[in-house]
């Protein structure tokens, strides 16, 4: 479990993570969704100790993260690809990390195999690719066996069975009963990997919501209905309290009802449908309309609180 | 998944946990064997020339000859490198963004602050310890081939100057770790400790002559390698050996002190 509760860090003028507060719970794969520059990174190295946040705390299993006994067996972190000496093998690299938290040896060749990496352990790992690079950062985050992890964009510049491998991967952690925190700007790529998502921009707490509440909140519900019966079928909707607009190539849309309604709508007054498809907003489409509209969305602390208590 | 899960020890990691992990860094980092075999190679050519030109001279040019000195002319290298090294040892880590994965292994930074300095002192002193004796029986082998004079271990001040000069150039390699942690980056530590260390001297001159003993190139080749005592046949008297060597330690005390309080307080 990682809770952030009003969590603020300012550079200067500029405030890059703005009253923060969410909870991360164990056993599901929570995204952290957000634009470029949004603060996921911030706030993942306040997590991780590394930055000091100016006012808020951010505590993993209710410690702070300097104070735990065992960092490593207890939360592995990868915030960068690259976070190791090129010229270092991958082997060596894990060896090092591995004793500081009193880890047995044995247990880096078990991570090494785990990721894939065994055949390249001995060489250098700044010959590695960005795909390699990530293995080795998430065979690192693997070495203390931890409850909690996080991952700061584990996808990025990784192909299409690299991202296959990774989001099975975090599926899998989560289902051992792990805390997962996995922060992206690909809106798609959360929408098949997490199952709850903590949504921010400009550092600020937009959404803590699941995926597919996050969706029905925005724009879902339309139906598009294709029929030549168009007058007919739009007054018999019209009758129903439906809202129809008229969409492209004598289409309607329609708001207000579910197909199924519609469909038993034209069985029973006997009108002809060609098509008819829900339109399910997508998550992209949803993060958008959130995102644009900042002002409107901008929640309180208590707006933001009361998210993240909706969902326990 | 297959991975086993471990039941944690007792207690919390401690200093010995770092100490150990930082020894394996050093160890499996090439450049340490680079830097080291540079030293040692660059180091002792430097003696073998120097005690070398000395060679085949009348008597007159023996007049104020230190042989010990001449010995450990190749130690002053090993101070330009030993700055690197210790430099390297923090900017390192910082270049290739390491020290976010050590932080976040060992996130008590006094801790791991600790065991980096300590084994950064143990490496720096034994090594050049080491290369300071080597170094002497070189030249000291050169020299009293060919009827120059030439010193051993138990001629006055020879153990002492021996023992002084490696210890003086880890303290030099400290200093330099402790510019590490100010800067952040290499070039910029290494341009710190070459300023002060070869730069200063010569602008010093310039300047204030009888200050220029207190720099600690001067203190090394004029206070810590010498057996003989210039008088006022040299231009400035210098420092004892032992006010000297507390002068180096001082400024590599001040340096990493410097250092951790940063180090301490900023952002990875």
């Amino acid at each position: 479990m990682i809770t952030a509760h009003s969590l603020t860090k300012r550079y200067g003028a500029t405030t890059a993570v703005d009253n923060l507060t969410f909870e991360v719970p164990p056993g599901v794969v929570t995204g952290f969704l957000g634009p470029n520059g949004s603060g996921k990174s911030t706030t993942m190295r306040m997590i991780m100790g590394l930055d000091v946040p100016d006012s808020g705390t951010a505590l993993i299993g209710g410690k702070r993260y300097c104070e735990l006994a065992w960092p490593l067996r207890e939360v592995g972190g990868l915030l960068d690809a690259k976070a190791f000496h090129p010229a270092r093998s991958a082997r060596n690299h894990l060896r090092w990390l591995a004793l500081t938290n009193d880890i047995p040896l044995r247990r880096v060749d078990e991570v090494l195999d785990h990721v894939g990496l065994s055949s390249v352990a001995g060489r250098p790992v700044g010959k590695f690719s960005l795909g390699m690079s990530q293995r080795l950062g998430i065979a690192a985050t693997l070495l203390g066996d931890p409850g909690v992890l996080l991952f700061d964009e584990p996808v990025n510049g990784l192909d299409p069975e690299g991202i296959r491998w990774v989001r099975h991967f975090l599926r899998g952690l989560a289902a051992e009963g792990r805390t997962v925190f996995v922060s992206s700007h690909l809106i798609s790529e959360m929408s098949v990997t997490a199952d709850r998502l903590v949504v921010i921009g400009r550092g600020r707490l937009i959404a803590d919501t699941s995926v597919a509440d996050f969706v029905n909140r925005s724009g879902g519900g339309a139906v598009k209905l294709i029929t030549p019966d168009l007058a007919a079928f739009t007054s018999a909707l019209t009758v129903e309290g439906a809202n129809v607009g008229a969409g492209d190539g004598g289409s309607l849309t329609v708001e207000g009802l579910t197909a199924p309604q519609i469909g038993d709508l034209a069985a029973r007054d006997g009108l002809r449908i060609h098509e008819l498809m829900p339109i399910s907003a997508s998550l992209e489409d949803a993060f958008m309309e959130l995102t644009q509209d900042e002002v409107e969305y901008r929640p309180s602390t208590m707006a933001g609180a009361a998210a993240a208590g909706r969902k326990e | 998944m297959t991975l086993a899960i471990q039941t944690a020890p007792r207690e919390h990691y401690r200093l010995k946990h770092v100490v150990k992990s930082e020894v394996v860094k050093i160890v499996t980092l090439r450049s340490t064997a680079i830097t080291l075999g540079l030293t040692v190679a660059v180091g002792l050519l430097v003696t073998g020339l120097v005690t070398n030109a000395a060679l085949h001279h009348g008597p007159g040019y023996y007049s104020g000859f230190d042989p010990t000195q001449a010995a450990l002319t190749g130690l002053i290298v090993a101070g330009l490198t030993g700055g690197v090294f210790g430099a390297l040892l923090v900017t390192g880590e910082y270049s290739s963004g390491t020290i976010r994965t050590t932080l976040a292994a060992t996130p008590k930074r006094r801790v791991l602050l600790a065991a980096k300095i300590g084994v950064t002192a143990a490496t720096t002193v034994v090594f050049c310890e080491l290369l300071s004796f080597v170094s002497f029986f070189l030249g000291e082998g050169i020299l009293s081939g060919s009827g120059a004079p030439s010193a051993n271990l138990g001629s006055p001040g020879a153990l002492r100057a021996v023992l002084m000069t490696g210890l003086f150039i880890a303290l030099m390699a400290l200093m330099s770790f402790g510019f590490g942690l100010i800067c952040r980056s290499t070039p910029a530590a290494i341009a710190a400790f070459v300023g002060v260390v070869f730069v200063l001297p010569l602008v010093m001159h310039g300047i204030s002559e009888p200050d220029v003993r207190y720099l600690p190139t001067n203190i090394l080749t004029n206070s810590i390698m010498s057996t003989v005592n210039q008088g006022p046949g040299g231009i400035v008297r210098p420092l004892s050996p032992a006010l000297g060597l507390l002068l180096m330690a001082m400024y590599a005390a001040i340096a990493v002190a410097a250092g951790a309080v940063l180090f301490v307080k900023r952002d990875a």
